[in-house]
């Protein structure tokens, strides 16, 4: 399997995010026996969002199964089928559930490696559909992905493309560790080419989705599309905004920021959880602590979350998480006032 | 039948019981001489930490002996144990050498977790205990997926998870008997009811007497054993294993014990009476076994003493390896948090 | 009173100008005498001081669009004024924002911030200075005393650019790498855009000729030393090719003509641009009719026009209407070349370096100082026996300069 970033060519055919990862599932599950995926209602249902789909009538009860509602006990299982020679992906319905796996994910699957001196591995994959914009409100929508950036021991990855929806999950099934990808709800049925044979992307590695020479964009997930199509429109303003898609929380692609940083002098951090304690607050910490901060010719901006629980009016919901607009204005802002 | 001089007599030929019966010397040896390396394991580690030889805290399982070896005594060593933070005695129980124990209560590099993992942690994964657990209830889900896995890999093993009653309370406990119902996992849930949480009663904190009492509402056999007999845990602990390796699912095993010291070393023993303990300790499970013993004529004190004299010496040659055994190196603070 | 900054009149027949680049932001702090903003005229660009010191507002925004002269593209809040006028803004500031107290973290910090900016910019602290980690590099780098630097960022930061303005180079490149890439400076920026124009419009040809150099040397190495007085300029080679350039082309109109569409203009007077380099900059000061004034005249006006190109204090007016060019490259130690016409001149004299060359006279060899000259010509208006003729006659003069005063 390739190891390095596939770039499709053109004429590659096109799948949603959520066919993509059916695929990658597929094809793991075919060519490994020790792959197999659990979660509720992932079997016979097809799963909450339809990314497993027919695997149930393909691979059979065995190798897709059906838990009852049992957060804690079934990462608890993925954490045993992975210490005793397993690959377990497991589906957890909506990234907020996670709370009541949170014992078994941090205590159990983070430490175990370390805590035995290296002698047990944990080479389980947890998906978690995240984020807001569907109206499910504040049980349902968070993004909660900079927790888990915060333990030693866990990976912790989010694809924006279809493409990298497949590359991702199959590097986190190849990988010995423990990790956690967080899709995102508003994603699933987005577009991309995907190559058809199996790929990874690799895990602690950002990609360049435009290069620009007056400020760096960097986010993650849906933010990393935002900030594509915001650049699109500071070009017209003659504001020329390199992307960084970060693809990877934990590990974190920091050299590839700093280059970027050292570059163009001002930094932008775009992300959906809350703004505070988050993966931005990180990122500018890390570049402020790195050589980059020499080139810096502006404060380090953020948008984040606010902070508040996600509400469920449409336009509130709209109006906590960054959007577009509020990338654009923030870029502006930043390159013609030189404020975060 | 021979006899040997000075052993037996015609009158101690008395009938033994079943249980006791059904042991053959070699299987009693085994059995007092695990019970005697973990009561003088514990004694020389409690010795230790209030000599300030040991960091932290342990929880020592004097007194519960006999529910340990008992219950592991006739499984296969490719067989699987998950044990909880009192977990010397199954460690020992399931064949750990003492030795790298006392290593890792010591912090050091030739501990079975290289110093990482500590009393709480202490795993011996080639053996098959999948480790001890610093979370009440923390090894019941992990155990599900070791029952998954054994089964998704046609394996004829056995998967033992051990507990306390306070654990019997905790959601894990009952998504995890649920889930090993329901997929028929095999799987031996031996619960060591030893009356206390850490200071709480078990009949202040459990709407019912006894653990085993809830294994029908999981659809599964519940046995309900003095724990401190050990031809009854025997006994009731090799159906249940028979029943797990022949596919027909779990069973809940309860042992009633006592722990006759405090929950840790900080423990005032607030919560029960001199008396109580007192009483108990005139229960005590070794010197119970030796008395029937010799009183059926099964070993004389000659024996019995040497597997003791030889245990000590076990676990005095244990505590200098151990003393004399390397630190860790700081500068490898971080190797192991991740699996390469 | 505040006091209007407004475009100026920098030329003669100048209407409208356009505003390239503002040197200091909304907020700062000027004084008189500043260079507040750029302006590009259809001749140059130039550098528009301020008339008060105080702080600026209200900058016109940079269009590209042509600006009417005597338009206000700025204000001035003298002194005096400084702080009722920022305090009105700051009012302003306020009641624009009431939910400040009330809002949640994020509003309240950038309103905090707006405050700020707008208060201190009515104080210069002087023991602590705003820069960007980037523009203390470029002090570091450039050498620059970040007092000295007039910061344009919010708060009066300083940002990379000040820094680099003040040290009168071009901002950081965007690659932070050992290459540096430097933007055209206004002067670069007319240049190449005149001279890619002129080298493809005009089909220029090339006459290559080797004059005698001795008599010229003589002329105006001798007692005479073809000065009025002993404290006048003595004439160097260029000014004397100058002047006797100037006398020929009297005779040869064609040669100081410009195209006009498909007629040619005859220039009445003979205005003479020499080339110059200063410090890596290209000016082409003018001698004017040159055909009429004395040599002397002609070296005294070049000394004045040489040393005004040195401190950057060259006008637009001392390089309006040239005719005619000449370009030596010969104290280059440069043999000979081919000069692009500067546009919408018809010629130009590319001057080699004089060396002393084996020459046949009367059937001997013998080393004679000669230097190359190269004329390059616009064949729309000259044709080749124009050209030659030109030449020949140069020539004679070079070679024959009695009467040179």
């Amino acid at each position: 399997m390739p190891t390095e970033l596939v770039v499709p060519e053109a004429g590659t055919r096109e799948l949603s995010y959520a066919e993509a990862i059916r695929e990658g599932l597929a094809q793991a599950m075919q060519a490994d026996e020790r792959v197999f995926l659990f979660g509720e209602d992932v079997g016979v249902y097809g799963g909450a969002f339809g990314v497993s789909g027919d695997l149930f009538h393909k691979f059979g009860p065995e190798r897709v199964i059906d838990t009852p509602i049992s957060e804690l006990g079934i990462a608890g299982a993925a954490v045993g089928a992975a210490i005793t020679g397993m690959k377990p992906v497991l589906e957890l319905q909506f990234s907020d559930f996670v709370t009541l796996a949170m014992e078994q994910i941090v205590n159990q699957a983070a430490k175990i490696h370390f805590m035995f001196g290296g002698k047990a591995t944990v080479p389980m994959v947890v998906r978690l559909p995240g984020g807001s914009g569907t109206g499910a409100a504040a049980q349902h929508s968070q993004s909660l992905e900079a927790w888990f950036a915060h333990v030693p021991g866990l990976k912790v990855v989010q694809p924006s493309t279809p493409h990298d929806a497949k590359g991702l999950l199959l590097a986190a099934i190849d990988d010995p560790n423990p990790v956690l990808i967080f899709e995102h709800k508003l994603l699933y049925k987005t577009k991309g080419p995907v190559p058809e044979e199996p790929y990874r992307v690799p895990i602690g590695k950002a990609a360049v989705r435009r290069a620009g020479r007056d400020l760096t964009i960097v986010g993650s997930s849906i933010m990393a599309i935002r900030a594509v199509a915001a650049a699109a429109r500071l070009a017209g303003e003659n504001i020329d905004a390199e992307v960084i898609d970060l693809r990877s929380l934990r590990p974190i692609d920091l050299t590839t920021i700093a280059a970027s940083v050292r570059k163009t002098h001002r930094l932008l951090i775009v992300y959906e959880g809350v703004k505070i304690m988050g993966i931005g607050a990180e990122i500018s910490a890390m570049i402020a602590e790195s050589d980059a901060f020499d080139f810096l010719d502006a404060p380090i901006a953020r948008l984040g979350g606010a902070d508040v629980p996600l509400p469920y009016n449409p336009v509130l919901e709209k109006a906590a998480v960054p959007q577009e607009d509020d990338i654009v204005a923030a870029a502006r802002r930043l390159v013609r006032e030189g404020r975060a | 039948m021979a006899i040997a001089p000075g052993s037996r007599t015609i009158a101690a030929q008395a009938t033994e019981r079943p249980e006791l019966a059904a042991l053959s010397d070699d299987g009693l040896r085994v059995a007092l001489s695990r019970m005697h390396l973990i009561r003088k394991f514990e004694e020389t580690a409690e010795a230790s930490y209030m000599r300030g030889l040991i960091h932290g805290t342990m929880h020592l399982s004097i007194g519960q002996e006999a529910s340990a070896v008992g219950a592991t005594l006739e499984l296969a060593r490719d067989d699987y144990i998950l044990s909880t933070h009192r977990g010397h005695g199954h460690c020992i129980a399931k064949g750990a050498d003492p030795a790298r124990m006392f290593a890792e209560f010591f912090g050091k590099e030739n501990g079975y977790c290289r110093g990482r993992g500590g009393s709480m942690h202490i795993a011996d994964i080639e053996g098959g205990n999948l480790g001890a657990n610093g979370i009440v209830a923390g090894g019941l889900p992990i155990a599900v997926g070791v029952g998954m896995s054994i089964k998704a890999q046609k394996q004829h093993r056995v998967c033992m998870v051990f507990f306390g009653d306070g654990a019997a309370n905790e959601g894990a406990f009952h998504e995890s008997l649920n889930m090993a119902s329901i997929w028929r996992l095999p799987i031996v849930f031996v619960c060591e009811n030893n009356k206390y949480g850490m200071s709480m009663d078990i009949a202040r904190a459990m709407a019912v007497a006894n653990v085993a009492d809830r294994a029908p509402a999981y659809a599964m056999p519940g046995v309900t054993v003095d724990g401190n007999d050990l031809p009854v845990v025997v006994a009731a602990a090799r159906p249940a294993i028979e029943r797990a390796r022949q596919g027909g699912g779990p069973t809940l095993l309860e042992c009633k014990t006592y722990r006759l010291r405090g929950h840790s070393k900080s423990d005032r023993n607030l919560y029960r009476s001199k008396e109580e303990i007192e009483a108990w300790r005139e229960k005590d499970a070794i010197r119970r076994l030796e008395s029937e013993l010799i009183a059926h004529g099964r070993f004389d004190e000659g024996e019995l003493l040497a597997i003791e004299q030889a245990a000590q010496k076990t676990i005095d040659d244990a505590l200098e390896f151990a003393k004399a055994s390397p630190n860790p190196d700081p500068a490898q603070l971080t190797r192991d948090v991740y699996a390469d | 009173m505040p006091i209007e900054v407004i475009l100026p009149k920098v030329d003669m027949d100048m209407d409208d100008g356009i505003i390239t680049e503002w040197k200091v932001a909304s907020g700062d702090r000027v004084r008189q005498g500043q260079i507040l903003f750029d302006i590009e005229t259809n001749k140059s660009v130039m550098e528009v001081e301020s008339p008060a010191s105080g702080v600026i507002r209200d900058l016109a925004p940079i269009t590209g669009e042509p600006v009417a002269v005597g338009t206000v593209v700025g204000w001035i809040d003298a002194d005096a004024e400084a702080g009722a006028s920022l305090a009105a803004a700051a009012e302003r500031t306020r009641t624009t924002s009431p939910s400040a107290a009330t809002a949640g973290i994020d509003h309240a910090t950038s309103s905090e911030k707006r405050a700020a900016s707008v208060e201190g910019a009515s104080v210069a602290p002087s023991d602590s200075i705003r820069a960007t980690p980037l523009a203390r590099r470029a002090a570091r780098m450039l050498d620059v005393n970040l007092a000295d630097v007039a910061g344009s960022g919010p708060a009066g930061r300083i940002v990379e650019k000040d820094v680099a303005a003040h040290a009168g180079r071009a901002p950081e490149s965007p690659v932070a790498s050992d290459d540096r890439l430097v933007p055209f400076n206004p002067v670069r920026r007319i240049v190449a855009q005149r001279l890619t124009e002129s080298a493809q419009r005009a089909p220029h040809f090339f006459l290559t000729a080797q004059i005698e150099m001795s008599a010229l040397q003589a002329a105006l190495r001798g007692p005479q030393g073809l000065r009025a007085a002993p404290d006048r300029p003595r004439a160097s080679m260029t000014v004397a090719l100058a002047y006797l350039a100037g006398r020929v082309l009297a005779l040869h109109p064609l040669l100081n003509a410009s195209i006009e569409g498909d007629a040619v203009r005859l220039h009445a007077r003979i205005n003479i641009g020499i080339a110059i380099d200063d410090q890596g900059d290209l000016f082409v000061p003018v001698l004017r009719d040159a055909s009429t004034h004395t040599l002397d005249d002609l070296a005294h006006e070049f000394a004045r026009l040489r040393a005004a190109v040195r401190a950057r204090q060259i006008v637009p007016d001392d390089m309006r209407g040239g005719t005619f060019t000449i370009s030596n490259l010969g104290m280059y130690g440069v043999d000979a070349f081919t000069a692009i016409i500067n546009p919408p001149e018809s010629a130009i004299l590319a001057i080699g370096r004089t060396t002393d060359t084996p020459v046949g006279r009367d059937g001997q060899v013998v080393l004679r100082p000669m230097a190359t000259f190269t004329l390059s010509s616009d064949h729309r208006i000259v044709d080749g026996v124009t050209a030659a003729r030109f030449i020949a006659d140069l020539r004679e003069a070079i070679e024959h300069p009695e009467g040179l005063s």
